[in-house]
């Protein structure tokens, strides 16, 4: 498509800090209103939740047993609420729960 | 320079919006009309919003004219508005606060669930808690994409009307009758200023 000299060519993505698990610039969790609660019992690791995260907050954890949700970066769209085949996942109101705080100083 | 009333309004991005416009803009509207030198602006930073980012509104109000036209940001507000609850979860919205200050909020929950999220309530004077979905249901969307420059729906038609209502509650920096002459849901702007709860720290 582009004829770049060998010489002159860069990896894709090395005008930016490339992130290794997490982004700290673009920390999402204060945009939400609603957050997903999963219950363990219902899941059977389908993995659509993993699979439709725009922000990949569901993550199999390291045992491979169960999916953990990230508060520092979902930001409430409930895809994953929709797309759970078993029900497992439900909608909950932000100010039930205690934990979850994500104070920024500024928006961006 | 002379004292400045700041107010600061935190609001989300597209969905909320133009009720946080429309509480800045309304309580300059408001302290207009009984004679004060006003200010209302969004905050450039925080523009173009996208669904559900905390944005801020700005709105001064002063005895005597404002000299601060080229300061865009209110960095000592004395009244913090939220239009959604949530943020005190989510932002240090009360940063900067000068001491006496006062938190509006939009909230199904009491005065004593919200200051469980407020790490440092050192410098409020008060809380208020005012449901707004409750009065007057769903909020009011602009996509003009004008900023309020063109805007058909009129001021508090939606959720600001009843936050206006609490903010004359909490604060008196405005009159409710000055409010109601420039909101155009009047009904719920009284209501709020009726069922609004007021919890004095001090």
């Amino acid at each position: 498509m582009f004829d770049i000299p060998k010489d002159r060519a860069v990896p894709f993505g090395c005008v930016t800090p490339a992130p290794d698990t997490e982004q700290p610039m673009m920390i999402t969790g204060n945009w939400r209103e609603y957050r997903p609660v999963i219950d363990q019992e219902k899941c059977n690791l389908c993995m659509n939740c993993v699979a439709f995260c725009p922000d990949a907050c569901w993550q199999l954890d390291g045992a491979e047993e169960e999916v953990v949700w990230n508060a520092k970066y979902c930001k409430g769209c409930l895809v994953c609420v929709n797309e759970c085949s078993t029900e497992a996942l439900s909608k909950a109101y932000e100010l039930d729960f205690p934990d979850g705080v994500v104070r920024l100083e500024k928006p961006f | 320079m002379a004292y400045v009333h700041e107010i600061t309004v935190w609001t989300r991005g597209v969905v909320k919006d133009k009720e946080g416009r429309d509480v800045a803009n309304g309580i300059a509207a408001a302290a207009d009309r009984e004679g004060k030198f006003t200010q209302a602006f969004d905050n450039y930073v925080d523009l173009p919003d996208r669904v559900n980012v905390p944005v801020r509104k700005y709105a001064r109000i002063s005895d005597v004219e404002i000299e601060m036209r080229y300061e865009y940001e209110n960095e000592k507000p004395e009244v913090v508005v939220l239009v959604d609850a949530t943020l005190v979860k989510g932002m240090n919205v009360l940063r900067g606060l000068r001491k006496d200050g006062v938190l509006v909020v939009n909230t199904d929950r009491s005065p004593d669930e919200i200051l469980e999220f407020v790490p440092d309530p050192g410098a409020l004077k008060a809380v208020a808690c005012v449901d707004a979905k409750k009065i007057c249901g769903t909020s009011t969307v602009d996509f003009s994409g004008s900023e309020g420059g063109v805007d058909a729906v009129g001021l508090g038609a939606g959720l600001a009307a009843p936050i206006l209502g609490a903010f004359a509650k909490a604060t008196g920096l405005v009159k409710l009758e000055s409010l109601a002459e420039v909101v155009r849901n009047k009904e719920a702007l009284l209501q709020g200023h009726r069922s609004a709860v007021v919890k004095a720290l001090r």
